[in-house]
């Protein structure tokens, strides 16, 4: 044959030789080096991980007792989720028809649900509706044919049993959020899980969680299961027993239902255990999971009224003539003021200067001496004490007491009060501190203020001989069948501030006289020695309104007893009154209520 | 005719290594159609094992006949097969979205599977009546036409793949058959350079990445593309024009290199223009499957997975999860090898390209030993077609060639393909066996 013919055949059977070659290295390159690499792989697209969900812990109140009936905040309901894998259905005409016939069912928006559906992954397990009610799931089960691959599966649903009461307390739980999510996802969080969003939900979501436990399964292309076996069983989460006291609460709450705005701190001084927290407007929890209640969740985050802002801890006030006790401790802590001094109050004080200014109290008072100023709640006493003292004094007495700083209260979202000084008014306005600014923070107004619980924490410090702890929600962490104790939360001391014994007996003689003949008289009827101090904080914006104040009271019981059995309340009702006439009845309530669950008595508790 | 001692020259080796591969395709087409979920199998297996046998019939008949006769039928065979074609475009029923089945009972034909030994037998039998005059670029245009025509048929189908392979044989076979290479080349650079430059600016486009290439820029300009197109044939044709007055090989030299760098130019645009988005990222996906992962990508990556995790020996007969759990798509044709691949691992996939590798071989050895020219032509041809079908579809499970959905020779579900190649074989022998008959 041709010689040409034999050359371009061999350059034929070069290349082929070549390609051949080529084939094995990439045979050699995926299976021999690369192979761990896509066994891997392989072993990811086969394996497919279904969540067995954890049970959450349930919340008490602080009189749980395991063996007798106790009263449980927050329990679990089992109930049934329908899902699906949008993937299985391969024809989209019998996927809307389904679609229209299961939100017919489940009465949800088709438009919406579908489209909701069509953002997610389609070959993942979808949930269309959680909670679903016990005749539609029988209704899904007994017409298979009809909702071809909706699935249902159970799981449970949160239950607040007392609503609104504890809304600020407990908080709720929700579906992670992308945000939060980036932030959890370290600490074993996965995207399909519920967390705490608000409250001692979201404080201790690690305690309350648990952890999922997942069944393994070996999938084809389309999700079907050919092996499945538990990977991991899921571990409960604890239960939480906490602080409040589910009597005190509900009567704290009952007495604040007349009251649009406001808080009440009820606190064991010598411990910090909260025995009551709420704030005004409140919501119902179990409102805000339901979420088949879209409008109404909506209407509550765009109130004007803000219910979901927990006034107890987010919400700073003047305190008003409550700051009276913190002037008094500041002058007779610095030795700068005899407590025994009598000055005579004739309704007005006139501060000199450059231009003369009055400052007015809103009685006239006569003569008084430092109890009898701090019973009366005379302002023209404690403008001069104040003067006196000098601000910067007093600003640091309020400053050993934590008002500018958090408490640390277990519960998100806690803001700080505020202390200014000479330097921020500086900066703030251009103005140096004046003597009106002073004469105007003796008596809690101005540019001072505290949160609720900054208060509450302050007058514990009081009653405590100068030492304040940490205010506290729960009492212990209890296992899933409440047997054993796994966490106890025992008082954490936060400050101590030196107060010599004259001081704290004028303070608290003054504060016993409050009640016993003084803004606080209401008081005196109880069968429990209290002692206490009104305030009514005026709002710069609203000055000339009539509700333009808002109402405090902070006092403790009993006043003669050791400390440890002291019982700290504060007061806080937005646009009320006057302290005296709107924060004392409902403090009167609750220290009746504290009475007769025998708090006071020294034998019992 | 055929003395009896004859039979002994039968390549044994061939037949004995296309056994062991077909039997390997069918152990596989068994593995594929098992549903390990249901544990049923759909059956695929005994459908291939009646092709097989049918397939061995025409096999023994064709090696019996005597291989020239072929050539003399050759055109009316190709005519009956394009009328066939035709008959599949017109009036065939779409399956998977393609014309390309005609239905006789219970069997279907895939004419598309028969053009390409027809066009082997067909195009031998031109280059052999050619054998002189083919060195001429005109003696190409029969060639090519008769390429194209079923080409453009199965393209109507529209069976992309297969129309494919035809190019790769009709090449192949000019050059085996003695083509002027210059030709083959320039029209090769066309080509090159009209698929090429449209796939780079798509790629661009697609990956939306910031261009720091100014000349690269300039292409996505059609017109500019248009413009250097046409300055490049004038520049062309005056060098032509010198040519044909003062024969000098200076002149050729510029020409040659001008018009096919201007025709690829003007291809491209064509090509930008008239291929469709999909078509084009389709072309690309291939470059980088993990391009599109869900989309056109997935078959690769699925199919790479497989091939990796079989490892050195394999995840074991009916254990492969990729294969088994569905995840490899079209497995039990476009993506047997891979099955082999995961199942048998390195050792299976080494032993069935070796015996692939003995086919091509033998084939080319026969071309070489060939009596005569036609024979020459015909085994260089077959030979191709087996090559190239092992090269796309092997290529295309390892990640190293496009998606176009080529069986696999010999493995791959699917009767006419196995058929044909049998048939193929069968001619092989046939031309190995009258080696010594004059």
């Amino acid at each position: 044959m041709l010689e040409a013919f034999r050359m371009r055949m061999f350059f034929f059977l070069g290349v082929v030789t070549l390609v051949i070659f080529v084939i094995v290295v990439q045979i050699i390159n995926l299976q021999l080096i690369r192979g761990d690499e896509y066994r891997e792989k392989s072993r990811m697209n086969m394996e497919n991980y279904v969540p067995i969900p954890a049970a959450r812990g349930e919340i008490y109140d602080r009189n749980f007792n395991p063996n007798a009936k106790s009263v449980v905040i927050v329990s679990n309901r089992p109930s049934f989720n329908v899902t699906m894998v949008p993937s299985n259905f391969k024809k989209k005409d019998e996927y809307r028809t389904v679609m229209r016939r299961l939100c017919k069912l489940l009465a949800l928006p088709y438009d919406e649900t579908v489209e909701g559906i069509a953002k997610l992954n389609p070959w993942e397990r979808v949930t269309i509706k959680e909670d679903v009610d016990f005749n539609s799931i029988v209704t899904l089960a007994t017409h298979q044919d009809k909702f071809p691959f909706i699935d249902w599966e159970a799981s449970t649903v949160r239950v607040y049993n007392f609503g609104n009461m504890f809304a600020h307390a407990v908080g709720y739980t929700g579906s992670i959020s992308r945000e939060e999510f980036k932030k959890l996802r370290n600490f074993g969080y996965r995207h399909y899980q519920k967390v705490g969003k608000a409250g001692l939900e979201s404080e201790h979501d690690i305690l309350l969680r648990g952890s999922d436990g997942y069944i393994r399964r070996i999938v084809d292309v389309r999700k079907r299961t050919d092996v499945e076996e538990v990977g991991l069983h899921p571990v409960s989460g604890s239960n939480m027993v906490l602080t409040i006291d589910y009597e005190i609460q509900r009567i704290a709450h009952e007495a604040m239902e007349a009251h649009p705005k406001g808080s009440v701190i009820v606190m064991k001084a010598a411990s910090g255990e909260v025995l009551s927290l709420l704030s005004k407007p409140d919501y119902d929890p179990n409102l805000i999971i339901s979420k088949d209640n879209v409008t109404t969740i909506k209407d509550l985050m765009e109130d004007k009224e803000r219910p979901f802002l927990n006034r107890a801890i987010m919400s700073k006030y003047p305190p008003a003539s409550t700051f009276k006790l913190m002037t008094a401790i500041a002058a007779l802590e610095s030795e700068r003021w005899d407590p025994a001094t009598q000055l005579y109050c004739p309704g007005k004080y006139t501060l000199k200067g450059y231009v003369d200014k009055d400052f007015f109290c809103y009685d006239v008072h006569g003569t008084n001496n430092m109890e009898w100023a701090i019973c009366k709640s005379c302002s023209v006493y404690f403008y001069q004490v104040g003067l006196r003292t000098t601000p910067t004094r007093i600003l640091e007495y309020a400053g050993y007491f934590g008002l500018g700083e958090k408490t640390g209260i277990n519960l998100p979202g806690e803001i700080p009060g505020f202390i200014p000084s000479g330097k921020w008014k500086q900066k703030t306005f251009g103005q140096t501190w004046y003597d009106g600014d002073t004469v105007n923070l003796s008596i809690g107004q101005g540019f001072i203020s505290a949160t609720p619980i900054g208060m509450a924490a302050f007058v514990s410090g009081i009653v405590n001989n100068g030492i304040i702890f940490k205010p506290n929600l729960v009492r212990e962490v209890r296992s899933q069948d409440n047997r054993r104790v796994v966490q106890t939360f025992r008082p954490v001391k936060m400050r101590e501030i030196p107060l010599s014994q004259r001081t704290l007996a004028v303070v608290k003689n003054g504060m016993r006289m409050v009640v016993a003949s003084g803004t606080a008289s209401r008081l005196s009827g109880l069968k429990v020695p209290v002692a206490g101090k009104t305030g009514t904080a005026q709002t710069r914006s609203k000055r000339m309104e009539d509700a333009s104040q808002h109402a405090w009271f902070v006092g403790y019981a009993p006043f003669d007893a050791p400390p440890e059995q002291a019982i700290v309340v504060v007061v806080m009702v937005e646009y009320g009154v006057a302290g005296a006439a709107t924060a004392v009845p409902v403090a009167e309530r609750i220290f009746g209520k504290l009475l007769s669950q025998g708090y006071f008595n020294a034998e019992k508790k | 005719m055929l003395k009896r001692n004859e039979i002994y020259k039968i390549d044994y080796l061939l037949v004995v290594a296309m056994a062991l591969i077909v039997l390997i395709g069918i152990l596989m087409i068994y593995s594929a159609g098992f549903d390990p979920i249901e544990k049923v199998n759909s059956g695929l297996f005994k459908k291939q094992l009646l092709w097989f046998i049918i397939g061995f019939v025409l096999m023994i008949a064709l090696t019996f006949v005597n291989y020239n006769w072929l050539g003399d039928y050759s055109l009316h065979i190709f005519i009956v097969i394009l009328l066939m074609l035709l008959f599949t475009v017109i009036f065939g029923r779409p399956v998977r979205n393609s014309k390309a089945w005609i239905t006789l009972g219970v069997l279907s034909i895939q004419p598309s599977e028969f053009m390409k030994l027809s066009l082997i037998i067909i195009l031998a039998k031109y280059l052999e009546l050619r054998e002189m005059e083919i060195g001429h670029f005109r003696e190409l245009v029969i060639p090519a036409l008769l390429t194209f025509v079923p080409i453009i048929i199965i393209l109507l189908q529209p069976d992309f793949g297969t129309a494919l392979v035809f190019i790769p044989i009709l090449f192949t076979m000019l050059f085996v058959g003695g083509a002027d290479i210059t030709h083959l080349v320039s029209i090769i650079l066309i080509a090159t350079i009209a698929t090429v430059v449209p796939m780079v600016i798509t790629y661009r486009e697609w990956v939306g990445e910031e261009s720091a290439n100014m000349l690269l820029d300039l292409f996505k300009n059609t017109d500019l593309i248009f413009v250097i197109s046409g300055v490049l044939i004038l520049i062309a044709l005056a060098a032509f024009i010198l040519h044909f007055f003062f024969v000098k090989k200076f002149y050729r030299r510029i020409y040659v290199p001008a018009s096919v760098m201007s025709m690829g130019l003007f291809f491209s645009v064509i090509i930008m223009k008239y291929l469709k988005e999909y078509q084009k990222k389709r072309l690309l996906v291939f470059l980088n499957p993990d391009l599109d992962p869900h989309g056109s990508g997935y078959n690769v990556i699925q199919s790479k997975i497989a091939v990796g995790s079989g490892g050195f020996l394999g995840k074991g007969f009916l254990k492969g999860s990729q294969a088994q759990l569905g995840f490899l798509p079209e497995k039990s044709s476009d993506f047997i090898f891979s099955v082999v691949a995961e199942e048998w691992g390195f050792i299976g996939s080494i032993v069935l390209v070796g015996l692939l590798g003995v086919i091509i071989y033998k084939g080319i050895y026969i071309a070489l030993e060939s009596k005569d020219k036609f024979g020459a032509l015909l085994a260089s041809g077959i030979t191709t077609f087996f090559f190239f079908h092992m090269l796309i579809n092997i290529g295309m499970g390892i990640g190293i060639m496009p998606v176009t959905g080529l069986p696999l020779t010999f493995v791959s579900y699917g009767g006419s393909n196995l058929i044909v190649s049998m048939m193929c074989i069968g001619i092989l022998i046939n031309i190995r066996m009258r080696k010594f008959v004059y």
